[in-house]
């Protein structure tokens, strides 16, 4: 891959907005259209300003609808694509989204969440973690994944492009506006070290124009893009292995749905990430995601330490799929599981159907419009535990 | 340097007296110049106009997780409206460094915290405009930080996050604030 | 028996193909326009030397948009509503080799994409836009569209149109387009003509077809094929149109900056040397 004008292996100082393109970049990203929004619109300055340095093409397109439609068209004509938006942008979105699941295309989308409803506010917010999953009409997962860091905002958006290469799937970057806007250290390691995913090519694999399925050969079928000669018809219908969409009945409509739900869902272990501190043998336990993450591991330690409370902690970094399995499989039985979210409880329900028969209590500690700070979640726990 | 597990700075004052850009260039000093780690956030939005807004700055050698100030070990306060919002989330014992000219302080809050003064406004007017008090605030404040940050990384930072054509007149200012808050306080 | 010589580039009826029984109703203009659209196809592969890789048919949804995906041995994308242009765009960014050919109807370009037609009309990328426009939404069942005109009974206007409707290609001229023209289904030859000048042209070309929907109009093919030849008067760029007549012919064909050929003039500063990356 050209490494021309990618940030050299060092220490830098830079927003999370930045941080965020510059792993873009690094992945291969050379499409970028955007729509200013705030409290995203940093990380299309900044897009605006390196795409072409790194031989990349970017624009300004006329709303957001439109920017995630370039996504669509970059990808198939064979280039890694982002954009970046905010809440009432990635409702103006879904329609894209859902169409780049049912097509299987690599696309990446950055939600940098502010309050709603409405236009809400322009402050930071988890609001839209539910929209995520269920917000595209129809069946089917999009991944999310949630950074809490500037240098997660450069590693994790690394990791959704070769997520979505891997897997053929849009994959949303759920970060918060205070994350996209916070000033941080990030390392840039040597690039060499660094794993960047393309999307499997029929050419690849030996498969000629003439036997090419499109939506078929593997679990994630190789893809082919246009200006190739494989007469590749991208649709957003149901569809058989060989593209056809005329030959419809309820069996192929089922077999081609459940084939896109089974590939993400059925694949929630080789794609799903998680942290975990001092859950060997705890009594009770933090599940948080985001940069809330940051204020619990602090709650966590306080109350560990100073309280003697013996609480567990653990982050989902990837939203979606929900690791459910993976939540059983590591958590011991527990009493109380807190639940600090920036907004009235939504990942608490996934997290409360994982550990139904698991622990005593789900205690949400719900923050609108701003960060948790560490007093506020000690508090919920000292008035739930003692 | 003295080793820190986390230290605090806020920076408050009406949107236009460079509070933001204090909290830049105090975080690439650290975190760039001085190989540290530290996280820098500001209030956002309409708030930070003609109210308070607010610039924070949390230090450490180690990892940071908690990304805002708890209780500041250090405020700089340069209006009254951005005091009177913050002064609360000042640790007992902590540092108060203000514009005199700007702000008052209560005598319950001297009591407690100590209170180092700088007129920044009128400093920096003396170099042609009150553009650079922020400067002037910067350059007060590195005495009360020295064990944590070499000058010349503040400088250099300095350097990096002001427009080119200014960097003479924020060294300047820099310097006069600096000079105004050790000549005041030889102990520093 | 002769075959038709555009099958070259549909696919084959039989297990994988599905270009029979055909989707068009009866008497529909359409397969007229897909007629006219691969001999201007064909003309470029054969005398331009243009290679059929390239070339890539988008369409949205509506008639207009099943020409692709059944028939064609192309590249292209049956794709969302209105959003063609847009995810075109996204394709020229990416590979500005590609050939883009939006085969849109006149809802598809004129309401729901209306704000993506403008902005790359504004833009003056290089791509074709052909336009079937049949004064109605079709595949819906018949409804009004920004191109009825006013007093026409519709499925949503039951008491008659009472609004007036677009001139799609003023809209393409006021927008920035440099190649506007208008033909009908009764003019193959001008049409196929137009269209490999407007594939040919570098910039967006907007290339509006007025077609017949004998079923929703509830007349008969011939006699709206007819109605389409009386009822239109060629002008020439600059001419006023004919009283009582719909103006047809090539409207502009200007000489204009083009997207991709502007913006390769930032990328050639920072091709061939390493920059100081500034963050």
């Amino acid at each position: 891959m050209n490494t021309r004008n990618l940030l050299e292996p060092g220490v830098y100082y830079l927003q999370g907005a930045q941080a965020c393109l510059e792993g873009a970049i690094t992945a291969g990203c050379r499409v970028y259209g955007g729509y200013p929004i705030t409290p995203a619109t940093e990380i299309m300055e900044h897009a605006a300003l390196r795409l072409p340095q790194v031989g990349g093409r970017f624009i300004q397109m006329e709303d957001e609808i439109a920017s995630a439609c370039v996504l669509l068209g970059s990808s198939w004509a064979g280039e890694k694509a982002m954009t970046a938006t905010s809440s009432p942008g990635f409702s103006l979105m879904q329609e894209a989204i859902s169409y780049g699941i049912m097509s299987e295309t690599p696309m990446v989308i950055v939600d940098v969440q502010r309050p709603g409803p409405g236009q809400g506010y322009i402050t930071t917010s988890q609001e839209d973690v539910m929209q995520a999953r269920w917000g595209h009409h129809g069946e089917g997962s999009a991944i999310a994944i949630a950074p809490a860091s500037v240098q997660e905002m450069y590693d994790f958006t690394i990791e959704a492009f070769n997520l979505s290469e891997r897997w053929r799937s849009p994959v949303l970057i759920m970060c918060e506006e205070n994350v996209a806007h916070m000033r941080e250290r990030l390392i840039v390691p040597p690039l060499d070290t660094i794993t960047v995913i393309n999307r499997k090519k029929p050419q690849d694999l030996g498969i000629p124009p003439e036997t090419y399925l499109p939506w078929g050969h593997d679990v994630v079928a190789p893809m082919a893009n246009w200006g190739e000669g494989y007469n590749i018809n991208y649709i957003g219908l149901v569809h058989l292995e060989d593209g056809n969409i005329t030959k419809y009945d309820l069996a192929m409509h089922d077999r081609c749905v459940r084939r896109l739900h089974d590939k993400i869902e059925g694949n929630v272990d080789a794609i799903a990430k998680l942290e975990t501190k001092f859950v060997e043998t705890c009594k009770h336990l933090i599940v948080c995601y985001g940069s809330v993450s940051r204020t619990a591991i602090e709650a966590v330690v306080e109350a560990r330490q100073v309280r003697g409370i013996d609480i567990g902690f653990l982050r989902l970094k990837t939203l979606w799929p929900f690791p459910e399995e993976q939540l059983r499989r590591i958590l011991p039985p527990v009493d109380t599981v807190f639940v600090p979210e920036m907004n009235l409880g939504m990942m608490k329900h996934p997290i409360a159907e994982a550990l139904r028969d698991r622990c005593r209590k789900i205690v949400p500690i719900p923050c609108l419009a701003s960060l948790h700070t560490p007093e506020y979640i000690l508090a919920k726990i000292d008035e739930e535990i003692r | 340097m003295t080793p820190i597990k986390r230290f605090e700075i806020r920076i408050a004052g009406f949107g236009g007296q460079g509070v933001v850009t204090i909290g830049k260039i105090l975080g690439t000093a650290f975190t760039v110049y001085e190989k540290k780690n530290s996280v820098n956030t500001q209030s956002y939005g309409p708030e930070s106009r003609g109210g308070a807004c607010r610039s924070e700055v949390v230090l450490s050698d180690g990892e940071i997780n908690y990304p805002f100030v708890r209780k500041a070990d250090i405020f700089v306060a340069l209006s009254q409206v951005a005091f009177d919002k913050y002064v609360a989330d000042l640790k007992d014992d902590g540092i108060l460094l203000i514009d005199p000219n700007g702000v008052s302080v209560p005598a319950s809050a001297k009591k407690s915290c100590t209170v180092y003064e700088v007129p920044a406004m009128e400093l920096s007017h003396e170099i042609g405009s009150t553009k650079f008090q922020n400067s002037v605030a910067l350059g007060a404040l590195y005495p009360l930080i020295k064990p944590f940050v070499a000058e010349d990384s503040l400088r250099k930072a300095l350097t990096d996050n002001v427009p080119p054509k200014t960097v003479e007149p924020n060294m300047k200012a820099f310097e006069k604030g600096k000079t105004y808050l050790t000549s005041h306080h030889p102990d520093l | 028996m002769k075959k038709h010589p555009m099958l070259k580039y549909m696919k084959e009826t039989g297990p994988q193909g599905d270009r029979m029984p055909m989707i068009m109703c009866p008497g529909c203009g359409s397969g007229q326009v897909l007629n006219a659209i691969l001999h201007a196809v064909d003309r470029l592969i054969q005398e331009d030397g243009a290679r059929k890789e390239n070339f890539v048919f988008i369409t949205g949804v509506g008639c207009s948009a099943r020409l692709t995906s059944h028939y064609l041995n192309f590249d292209s994308g049956w794709t969302i509503h209105g959003r063609t242009l847009a995810i075109a765009t996204g394709a020229l960014l990416a590979n500005p080799e590609l050939r883009i050919i939006v085969i849109t109807g006149d809802g598809d370009t004129g309401a729901i994409g209306g704000n993506h037609f403008i902005h790359v009309c504004r833009r003056n990328l290089d791509l074709t836009i052909v336009c079937i426009n049949n004064g109605l939404y079709g595949m819906t069942g018949g409804q009004v569209a920004p191109t009825t005109e006013t007093g026409i009974s519709t499925t949503t206007t039951p008491y008659g149109n009472t609004e007036e409707s677009f001139d799609l290609c003023r809209l393409a001229e006021a927008a920035g387009a440099p190649f506007v023209a208008r033909w009908t289904t009764a003019h193959p030859h001008q049409t196929i003509r137009t269209l490999t000048k407007g594939i040919r042209k570098k910039g967006t070309a907007f290339i509006e077809i007025l077609s017949q929907c004998p079923v929703h109009k509830k007349q008969s093919p011939v006699q709206m094929l007819k109605a389409l030849k009386q009822g239109t008067a060629r002008v020439k760029p600059g001419e006023p149109p004919v009283e009582g007549k719909i103006p047809i012919g090539e409207f502009c064909n200007l000489d204009k900056p083009e997207w991709i050929q502007s913006y390769q003039k930032v990328l050639d500063q920072f091709s061939n040397h390493r920059t100081p990356v500034e963050v």
